[in-house]
């Protein structure tokens, strides 16, 4: 007999009361890297990894209501982020491969992702290529069965604690714009690669600039094909749009729950109960969309969601700050209030601006005409 | 009253800005090139105590007015220094004008405060009394903050003898220290603006500079607005030395700095978001503004205290 979902979200609950690490999560360096891979394998092994997964890659393949189910328990139990140094490979390198990866790079790559063996990072922003992605030069030259790379990608979070990247260059030199690109599986650990860590505004090196001089990538990492890289780039951004933030939105509507307990002002209460009802919209839009994402391909409104999360975590962050003051708890830990606010910035500039989310949304959902740009 | 809807500096205030800048240009300060989460700059303090700056209020001829555009002069610089308490506020609490910087605190004693590790004072607005703490070498331990103000708490609070100033002086305190903040946030605000208006001028994306695009465009135009708003608000609080003209200012201030900051970050993209980009030497202290007296809601409730007599539930 299956299992209801409260029977499901049960079980949930009674693991997660009983595998949550109790202590926080280093915040860089190799610590957050094992902390992660710890949490990963934990979540692996009790069961509870992949749950988006396919079946046939080691997934649960569960029911967008089983994971709804999952993802508030996740938060009750205050589990770790899953905005953690495994993102990349469980939400973003994995589900790639997934669609567009050979045999032999799935059934070598998706395992050690999901059990929690292997950090994965993204490099596609460049110095000069952030909004405009498909401006990237970092090129790679086909030298018999091998690319030789050559050049500079920036802001990769989790670089320096790394297994392999996600990388995207040039292969074709006389190629412009999303022509002639190729997305390439870079194992950090080979020759000619530097990595340089950046100090963010929340204090840790969240992420990298990564230097390439000559660095040698054998063609059978292509995935998806040479110079087809664009379209294997696009393939999973859809991905990212459907439940993988569910966790994030879930906590940050616990968050004004917080936030209205602690609360001690008369003051406050107009702006936390509007708050409250953004956090009760939130999760009305991001459920409705969760759902619909089961039965077909969703459209552009998951950037709307997307968007209303992360001001939403803005305005919040506000709040924290008016109710605590420099008095908040943890404001140097992980979901402290420099942590909060730092996040709730790069919400509206990692993965894509804000503005470009808007354009997007204008052109796509309000079926506007498109701007110049 | 006159109405100072006509603002433009005296050739006496023109002098004293003159000379700051002059003794600023001296001391060569610049955005501290290693990543630094706070930066405070004690040759500036020492030169500022030296050319008197600190007492310009006393000053034949100066007030409050000159005194706040000192402060808001200084707030623009990248790195700190003691000057808003020092100079809007000190003067009628302090018998001794040597034992700044002065540090601030709502409530109890043991909460952290700006500039503690340096200052010589404490004042404390207990709500029904001003408290002040005359702070001894070592009384003193930092505390680590992501607010580039230098911040501290008192190690052992009830060791230190506190000297009561009356439940009359607690208006005074919160009008001054509103007026203080208001005041600053517009310096902050100024050279925010200023450091994103030239990264959108230069930074090119989809081949011409982002400052083009008329959704930068609007929200700087915006911010803008904003900056200005403090200002003049602020400017008008000191003039006046009113309860409701700092509330307000205070008020305005608190709740425009979330969204001023977040546009201004916002245009910066994700190199905005590091300590090698000098914009968070002033988004990260109007940050620790927006914390101070109650935040935007509490000087609002202050605001409509004084605009309607005591008559607020
Ligand atoms: C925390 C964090 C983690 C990241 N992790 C990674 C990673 O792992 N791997 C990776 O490759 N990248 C990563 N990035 C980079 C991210 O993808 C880029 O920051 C993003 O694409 C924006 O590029 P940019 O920062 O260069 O900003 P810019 O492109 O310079 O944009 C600056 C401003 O101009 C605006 N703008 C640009 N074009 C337009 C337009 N046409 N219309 C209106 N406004 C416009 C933008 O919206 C923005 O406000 C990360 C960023 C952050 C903040």
């Amino acid at each position: 007999m299956s299992e209801s979902l409260d029977e499901f979200r049960a079980r949930a609950r009674a693991w997660l009361q009983a595998n949550v690490p109790h202590h926080a999560a280093p915040m860089e360096g190799p610590e957050s890297r094992d902390y992660a891979l710890a949490w990963q394998k934990r979540q692996y092994e009790g069961g509870w990894a992949g749950l988006t997964w396919p079946q046939a890659y080691g997934g649960r393949e569960a029911s967008v209501l089983q994971q709804i189910a999952w993802f508030e328990e996740y938060a009750r139990a205050n589990a770790p982020s899953t905005h953690n140094a495994c993102f990349v490979g469980t939400n973003h390198a994995g589900p790639t491969l997934i669609a567009c990866g050979t045999d032999e790079q799935k059934s070598f790559h998706l395992p050690r992702i999901m059990k929690g063996e292997v950090i994965w990072c993204q490099g596609f922003s460049e110095p000069n290529t952030g909004s405009d992605l498909a401006s990237l030069r970092t090129k790679g030259v086909v030298e018999g069965d091998e690319l030789v790379v050559n050049g500079q990608k920036i802001w990769s979070s989790y670089a320096d604690i790394a297994d392999y990247q996600e990388l995207l260059l040039r292969t074709d030199p006389d190629s412009a714009r999303h022509h002639g690109l190729s997305w390439v599986i870079c194992k950090m650990d080979t020759p000619g690669i530097t990595v340089r860590p950046i100090k963010t505004m929340a204090g840790p090196a969240k992420f990298a600039e990564v230097f390439y001089d000559n660095v040698r990538i054998p063609l059978s990492n292509v995935v998806g094909g040479l110079n087809n890289g664009w379209k294997t780039a696009m393939s999973t951004l859809g991905f990212e749009r459907g439940t993988a933030s569910l966790a994030l939105q879930i906590s940050l509507g616990q968050r004004v729950e917080e936030l209205i307990a602690a609360n001690k002002d008369v003051a406050l209460a107009e702006t936390l109960m509007d708050l409250r009802a953004d956090a009760a919209a939130l999760r009305a839009m991001s459920y409705q969309f969760a759902v619909k994402s089961e039965t077909g391909p969703v459209g552009s409104e998951g950037s709307m969601i997307r968007l209303y999360f992360a001001e939403l975590a803005q305005r919040v962050a506000k709040a924290s700050i008016e109710i605590f003051g420099i008095a908040a708890p943890n404001v140097l830990e992980e979901h402290g209030l420099g942590f909060d606010y730092f996040d709730a910035y790069s919400e509206t500039i990692a993965g894509g601006t804000a503005e470009i989310q808007r354009n997007i949304i204008a052109e796509r959902v309000l079926g506007l005409p498109r701007g110049s740009r | 009253m006159s109405h100072a809807v006509q603002f433009d500096l005296s050739e006496d205030q023109s002098a004293i800005l003159g000379g700051l800048e002059q003794l600023i240009g001296t001391l060569n300060i610049e955005a501290p090139k290693d990543p630094v989460v706070s930066a405070y700059s004690q040759p500036l303090d020492d030169e500022l105590t030296t050319g008197g700056f600190f007492e310009i209020t006393q000053s034949e001829g100066f007030g409050l007015l000159d005194g706040a555009l000192i402060v808001e002069a200084l707030a623009k610089l990248p790195v700190s220094v003691e000057a808003a308490a020092s100079i809007l506020i000190a003067p009628s609490f302090l018998e001794d004008a040597g034992r700044r910087p002065v540090a601030l605190v709502s409530g109890s004693a043991a909460a952290p405060a700006r500039f503690l590790p340096m200052a010589k004072t404490l004042l404390v607005d207990k709500g029904d009394d001003v408290l002040r703490i005359d702070i001894p070498e070592g009384a003193v331990e930092d505390v680590e903050t992501l607010f580039a103000y230098p911040y501290g708490r008192l190690k052992n609070p009830g060791a230190l003898p506190a000297v009561s100033l009356g439940a009359g002086r607690v208006a005074e305190l919160r009008r001054r220290w509103r007026m203080a903040i208001a005041v600053e946030a517009a310096g902050l605000m100024q050279s925010a603006l200023d450091t994103v208006l030239e990264h959108v001028k230069t930074r090119q994306q989809f081949g011409r500079p982002i400052g083009s695009f008329q959704a930068v465009q609007h929200r700087l135009v915006m911010a803008a607005e904003q900056g200005q708003a403090t200002r003049w608000l602020a400017l008008r609080a000191a003039w006046s030395d009113s309860e409701a003209d700092a509330a307000i200012a205070a008020t305005y201030a608190q709740d425009a700095t979330p969204k001023f900051c977040n546009d201004l970050h916002q245009f910066c993209g994700a190199m905005g978001l590091t300590l090698e980009f000098p914009l968070h030497h002033w988004t990260y202290r109007l940050r620790a503004l927006l914390g101070e007296m109650g935040g935007s809601s509490g000087s609002a409730l202050a605001a409509a205290d004084a605009v309607w007599a005591g008559k607020v539930p």
